[in-house]
C-alpha cells in the first residue's frame, strides 16, 4: 500500500497527473470500521483535461506504469501488489479531490475524499453495496451535515438523499 | 416479545436493544482507528476471504 501511493505521488511529481486522491471504498473505511474490499479507486486530475474531440487521454499514464513493470489483472492496474482503478475525475470528483484531506501513510503523503463527498459520490453510483457504505458513514463518523447538504443540492442529488433515508430510516 | 427478551451476563442484566447499541458503539470505536490498523485488518479480511471463504479470486494486498 505505501509503495503504491508512492507510484502515485510520483505521477503527480512527473506531472502525469494535476493532483489525485483516494476514492471508493478505501476512502470510506478511513472514516468507518474496516470492511472487505478488493481495490484501491484512484480519482484523479489529469494536467490536460480532453484532448479537442472530448477524448479524455490516459495512455500516457498506463505507459508510464507499463514502464515500470506494473501489470493488468482485469479491470486492475497491479501497482506493488495493490489492484488500482484510475478514474478521470468528473466535476463532482474535481471537488472531492480538492478538499479532500491530507493524510499521511506510514509517512507517505496522500489524500482521501471526505465523507461528505464520499457520501454524495456512493448516492450517486446508487448500487446497494454503495448505498451500505452511505449507512455506515452516516452512523460512524461526524458529518458535516451542512456541507453534505450543500453538495447534495449543488450536485441534483437531494432526492435521492431522501429515497435513501426514508428506505434506510423510514423517514 | 422479543425486545423484552433479557439476557443475564453475570451481574449484568442486559436487553437486546442494549446488545445492539454496545455493537454501534463498538463500530464508532473502531472507525477511529488509524488508518494503518484499517489496512492491515483488511489485508487479514482479504486472507480470510481467501482461505476461509474459498474465494481464490480474492487479491491479498502487499503492504
Amino acid at each position: 500500500m505505501k509503495n503504491a501511493l508512492n507510484v502515485l505521488n510520483e505521477l503527480k511529481e512527473k506531472g502525469l497527473i494535476k493532483d489525485y486522491a483516494i476514492g471508493g471504498a478505501i476512502a470510506a473505511l478511513r472514516w468507518t470500521e474496516p470492511f472487505f474490499t478488493q481495490d484501491l479507486d484512484i480519482f484523479i486530475v489529469l494536467e490536460k483535461e480532453a484532448d479537442e474531440k472530448g477524448v479524455i487521454i490516459l495512455s500516457p499514464i498506463y505507459e508510464y506504469l507499463k514502464s515500470k513493470g506494473y501489470v493488468w489483472k482485469g479491470h486492475w492496474i497491479m501497482i506493488e501488489g495493490v489492484p488500482v482503478d484510475i478514474f478521470p475525475a468528473d466535476p463532482l470528483e474535481k471537488e472531492a479531490i480538492e478538499e479532500a484531506e491530507e493524510a499521511e501513510y506510514e509517512g507517505v503523503k496522500t489524500k482521501v475524499i471526505i465523507p461528505e463527498h464520499l457520501i454524495a459520490l456512493f448516492l450517486r453510483a446508487g448500487r446497494d453495496k454503495d448505498l451500505r457504505k452511505v449507512q455506515m458513514l452516516l452512523e460512524q463518523c461526524e458529518i458535516d451535515r451542512e456541507r453534505l447538504q450543500s453538495i447534495l443540492t449543488q450536485y441534483g442529488l437531494d432526492e435521492k438523499f431522501r429515497d435513501f433515508e426514508e428506505k434506510c430510516y423510514g423517514r | 416479545m422479543e425486545d423484552e427478551q433479557k439476557i443475564v451476563i453475570g451481574d449484568m442484566v442486559l436487553r437486546r436493544q442494549d446488545l445492539f447499541e454496545g455493537e454501534e458503539m463498538a463500530r464508532r470505536e473502531r472507525a477511529k482507528l488509524p488508518f494503518e490498523e484499517k489496512i492491515k485488518i483488511l489485508v487479514h479480511l482479504q486472507k480470510l476471504a481467501y482461505s476461509w471463504g474459498r474465494k481464490k479470486d480474492v487479491i491479498i494486498w502487499e503492504i
